[in-house]
């Protein structure tokens, strides 16, 4: 099959674009103005556009695509071939991404993902809109029967589906708070030292101070609430069969699976502003490959309501309970030292600043972050812990972004459990699950932090001992 | 598992091994080579940058050897390693102590590595990669060859009776 003719002029018009740019610039480079030299340029430009155009028509004449009884066989390049055959049940994910004019010309993009890398592994670039879901379709039901399932898809029953009121939600939330926090500190204890710096009159500035820090606060909900709206608009998540599909975006329209059998661990993401709402984020992690696409971290649902994401979370990966036993209390004081001594290294930090520079008297009122070690004990404290059920392992931690993991006992690939010096002291370990997710480096592990040392040792030997078990039943 | 398959298993296994003494002559050498570039370092800030004193060079490199020493015992110390039943097991890190469990089910494959400076001490580094997402994290250093090919082959086998598949 072919690509659709439509893509010529789109794909050349996308070359013309670029080329005029470079064109511009070369113009503006060899002559210091665009006025002069023109006639030349433009028979440049006329002539690059043509070529390109030639070009796409080679490349579309050549472009070659066909499904055959196991295999997507491509067949592209004008000069030099590649012939590529992907078998069916290789592939992960179909996705299809359409943007606005795109949209216009009804043409789209149909992208084939596969384990082992967060590169594409096959794009076509491009096919009408009617096609690319067609392909979409054909290609996941190819792969169910390649994959040895024989019954029917039932039709998609849909899970989510979030409102404006939760793209709202999703602005407000995913705001960096630890950003508006940097900026609050730094609005109230730079911004007197600068207004001091300023000749008088600009000392209003002072007494504005507070609202600039508020006009700030708008301005990061704004700008978080618009690309919410342009990532997230009228999301959609439905279950088909084995998988789960999911839609969204504005302009661009995204939409691929999540092939249920080959989840790693579900986690359920909240910040502090989420919890205070009572919202969550649903993150699904399949092997190699974070639903939604390349190496980051995308969500199966980006926000919801905490009791439908704990629902959801709970159909795919059904864990008896979310309630997590907390670390020892001794891990708490652990807590309360390490940030009196990150307190008084500041000081220390500040009184040195003084000492060299003299411009900071006020030194100790460093000290005051002492006020906070108490509080910041125990909200680490209180947003840790571990559980286990017969089928999954569910650990959670952080407080700027708890993250509650849930892992099943046979996707586990090694456990660790580590006790560095000082944990020793307190007898306490932490235990760390690894399993074949794509998001090592994010901290996507599930890591029970600061836990008694004798129930690090069983739960290590505990876990390794149910990978077994588990996979002697299935 | 049947009585001949159990007997099979037992024999691969091992009791909980320390790993190769030899191993201290390595991170020595090592240790030896980052002291040497640290004293050398300390030597040229005396002559040429600031006028400390000429004995503080060679007393930071003095410092830093005992310290490095100790912390090589300990860690040679500390290291044990064990072929079960169903895993590999391993033990170390002397400020971070770390214990791994590596099922077999998830062993991709496994390599023995054998450097310069391991091949003239007759020492070689077992590798044994899963599909997690740290990747290369389980190897045992300071191995005799032989052992390392008896353990390689341990592994494999039972690698390969293990079933279950990696789990991607």
């Amino acid at each position: 099959m072919k690509l659709d003719p439509r893509s010529i002029p789109y794909r050349a018009a996308q070359t013309a674009v670029q080329l005029g740019g470079v064109v511009i610039f070369a113009g503006v480079l060899s002559t210091g103005d665009v006025g002069t030299g023109l006639p030349g340029l433009l028979a440049l430009f006329v002539l690059g556009v043509l070529a390109s155009t030639a070009w796409q028509w080679l490349y579309h004449q050549r472009f070659d695509y066909e499904l055959t009884a196991d295999t997507v066989d491509i067949r592209s390049g004008v000069l030099s071939r590649r012939d590529r055959e992907i078998p069916y049940r290789r592939i992960h994910n179909v996705d299809v991404a359409q943007n606005a004019v795109q949209r216009l010309l009804g043409i789209a993009e149909v992208r084939l993902e596969t384990a082992g890398g967060s590169e594409t592994e096959a794009s076509l670039q491009y096919v009408s809109r009617t096609t690319a879901d067609w392909l979409q379709e054909e290609l996941s039901e190819r792969k169910r029967v390649a994959g040895g399932e024989t019954e029917p898809t039932a039709p998609g029953e849909e899970l989510f589906r979030m409102g404006t009121r939760e793209l709202v939600v999703l602005g407000i939330v995913s705001a960096d708070l630890r950003l508006l926090a940097i900026v609050g500190v730094l609005a109230s204890g730079v911004a007197p030292a600068v207004v001091e710096a300023l000749p008088p009159g600009i000392e209003l500035l002072l007494a504005l101070g507070p609202s600039i820090a508020l006009l700030a606060l708008l301005g990061f909900w704004l700008v978080s609430g618009v690309r919410a709206l342009f990532r997230y608009y009228d999301f959609r998540l439905t279950r088909q069969g084995d998988e789960l599909r999911y839609e969204r975006g504005l302009l661009q329209r995204y939409n691929g699976t999540i092939p249920l059998e080959k989840v790693q661990s579900v986690s359920i993401r909240e910040n502090p502003l989420a919890r205070r709402l009572g919202y969550s984020t649903l993150v699904i992690e399949t092997a190699g490959y974070a639903a939604g696409g390349g190496a980051t971290v995308q969500s199966a649902v980006p926000i919801g309501r905490r009791e439908r994401v704990v629902e959801l979370a709970t159909s795919v990966a059904p864990v008896s309970t979310l309630e997590v036993e907390r670390p020892p209390r001794r891990a708490r004081t652990r807590y309360a030292v390490r940030y009196a001594l990150a307190a008084f290294a500041l000081t220390g930090l500040a009184w040195g600043v003084d000492a060299v520079t003299a411009s900071f008297p006020q030194w100790y009122a460093v000290l005051a972050l002492l006020l906070a070690v108490p509080p910041a004990a125990h909200l680490t404290w209180r947003h840790r812990g571990f559980c286990e059920d017969e089928d999954f392992v569910v650990t959670r931690a952080g407080f700027w972004q708890r993250r509650t993991a849930i892992v099943p006992y046979d996707r586990v690939q090694t456990v660790v459990s580590t006790q560095t010096v000082f944990q020793r002291r307190r007898n306490l370990a932490s235990v760390i699950v690894d399993t074949a997710g794509g998001s090592g480096l994010i901290g996507g592990d599930a890591v029970a932090v600061d836990i008694d040392a004798g129930v690090a040792e069983r739960l290590r030997e505990d876990v390794a001992a149910r990978l077994q078990r588990a996979l002697a039943a299935g | 598992m049947t009585p001949a398959e159990s007997a099979a298993t037992d024999s691969h296994t091992t009791d909980r091994r320390r790993i190769s003494p030899r191993i201290r002559v390595i991170w020595g050498l090592r240790l030896l080579v980052g002291v040497g570039a640290v004293a050398a370092a300390a030597s040229f800030v005396a002559t040429r940058v600031a006028p400390i004193p000429s004995w503080a060079g060679p007393a930071l490199a003095a410092v830093l050897a005992l310290v490095g020493l100790a912390w090589i015992e300990a860690r040679y110390r500390v290291w044990r390693y064990e072929v079960r039943a169903d895993a590999l097991y391993l033990e170390r890190g002397v400020l971070r102590h770390v214990r791994t469990i590596a099922p077999f089910v998830r062993i991709q494959h496994v390599d023995t590595q054998r450097g310069p400076l391991e091949r003239w001490l007759g020492l070689s580094t077992l590798v044994v990669y899963t599909a997690g997402s740290r990747g290369a994290d389980v190897s045992i250093p300071g191995l005799q060859p032989s052992v390392a090919r008896d353990l390689q082959t341990r592994v494999k086998e039972l690698a390969i009776e293990a079933e279950g598949g990696d789990a991607v």
